[in-house]
């Protein structure tokens, strides 16, 4: 199972949520914090409800409005699946880039 | 994570508007976690247009997927009833082009003298598409008022009253500009001297088919000419005859989705989706052959208001027939993807 359309923003948040539990805002100020990306409220929740359908995330009970999530079992798997195929694909292409620029 | 923000009231009500943009499923249940996130952003940062945007678009995107016409996360038989429902509006719509096309090919044929297979073949297929549609559509109507009423006689009517009213509102005003169809079945019954042979099928098609063309042709001519004998207040009603079906097939489709059906409709709802794309789907497949086939005998019978119109109609009914055909799809999927519920899955990492 991928990660589907809005991979960056997925990556972003589970990213996040390896390292604990976070409600929406938490979640938005990490990433900032780590990527240096803002998600905006409508990306951040179209993407949250569709990692929740997908099982990689599951919502935890609400702290008065705030609902943490949590990132489960599968949403690591998923995860640590993406990160190794990412990896692939850096090796690749820094491998070929490297070999142009000593043609060049 | 105290994120040490404070909110007032102006923001409250900002965020309370932004979420409106999202259909009522979406709000119960993300809507409290994301008015307290808005309403933190707004404390951060309390003017940034692209996120008004970002939330807008992201709101009619969740609309989209509400009404069964891409990925949702609302439950299996919500995700049936939103395909059943948005199927039910496309196809009303389409039944009074389905219903004039037809007219039009069925007025031609019997005008004919001699009839090539092709076209004969193709009329035919057009006059089971046309019927069977208007059955479905008929049927579905039927259905929904008899559990409606159902659930009225059991006390529970509260959830169903505003659609209620909005379908008896535009219903009455469908059935106000067809009051003189029962005049026009006795005419039509009395044509050809000695009146049309109801117990004779090819007659009474046809007899039909007229009845439809002068009900269709009205419609189908979107805010024409009117005559000059036409009283003001029947071109009004004309003109709004478009508006009411639509009100009338959202206000249906919305209690498709509020009225409580027996279990087995869910896998009855899957059917009628997928008939109603395929029906319309091969009546804009046949009216394709037949007018290469000759259908239209090399008139400029290309309804309703010359190639143009008729060519954007057709275009119209083959979206329909996909949007139809997607919905119907994408429900099947989300039906048949395993809820993932597992006690394994749910370990926190």
């Amino acid at each position: 199972m991928g990660l589907g359309r809005n991979a960056g923003a997925a990556v972003l948040i589970l990213s996040s949520l390896a390292g604990g539990d976070k409600h929406g805002y938490a979640l938005v100020k990490d990433v900032e914090e780590f990527a240096g990306v803002h998600l905006p409220p409508g990306t951040l929740y179209q993407v949250l409800a569709r990692l929740e359908s997908r099982g990689l995330i599951i919502a935890l009970k609400a702290d008065n409005r705030r609902r943490p999530y949590r990132m489960t079992a599968q949403g690591a798997t998923v995860l640590a699946e993406y990160f190794t195929a990412q990896r692939r694909i850096l090796k690749t292409g820094q491998a070929r880039l490297k070999r142009s620029w000593t043609l060049a | 994570m105290d994120t040490g923000v404070n909110i007032d009231f102006d923001d409250t009500r900002r965020a309370t508007r932004l979420l409106r943009w999202y259909p009522v499923a979406w709000r119960e249940r993300y809507g409290e976690e994301f008015l307290d996130h808005l309403e933190q952003e707004f404390a951060e940062r309390p003017h940034d247009r692209r996120r008004s945007v970002n939330v807008a678009y992201k709101g009619l995107v969740a609309r989209v997927a509400d009404v069964g016409l891409s990925s949702s996360t609302v439950g299996t038989e919500d995700r049936t009833r939103a395909a059943l429902g948005t199927s039910f509006v496309l196809s009303v719509l389409a039944s009074i082009i389905t219903l004039n096309f037809w007219s039009r090919a069925m007025g031609l044929w019997s005008a004919r003298k001699f009839h090539p297979i092709p076209v004969s073949a193709t009329a035919g297929i057009l006059t089971v598409a046309t019927a069977f549609l208007m059955v479905v559509l008929i049927a579905m109507v039927v259905t929904v008022i008899l559990y409606a009423l159902r659930q009225a006689v059991h006390g529970r009517a509260r959830p169903l009253l505003w659609p209620s009213i909005f379908a008896v509102v535009s219903g009455a005003l469908l059935l106000y500009s067809v009051r003189w169809l029962p005049r026009m079945l006795e005419r039509y019954s009395h044509m050809f001297q000695g009146g049309v042979r109801w117990t004779h099928l090819g007659s009474t098609i046809y007899a039909f088919s007229q009845i439809t063309w002068v009900l269709t042709q009205q419609w189908v001519q979107l805010w024409g000419q009117a005559s000059t004998s036409t009283p003001t207040a029947m071109i009004v009603v004309n003109d709004l005859v478009p508006v009411a079906l639509l009100v009338f097939g959202v206000s249906i489709a919305s209690l498709v989705r509020r009225v409580e059906l027996p279990r087995i409709s869910a896998r009855l709802g899957m059917a009628t989706v997928a008939l109603l794309g395929a029906l319309i789907g091969v009546f804009v497949l046949t009216y394709l052959v037949w007018l290469t086939a000759g259908g239209p005998m090399g008139t400029h019978y290309f309804v309703p208001e010359g190639s143009l119109a008729g060519v954007i109609y057709l275009i119209f009914l083959a979206l329909i027939a996909i949007l139809i055909g997607r919905s119907g799809l994408l429900a099947r999927r989300f039906e048949r993807t395993p809820q993932v519920t597992s006690k394994e899955n749910t370990r926190p990492v």
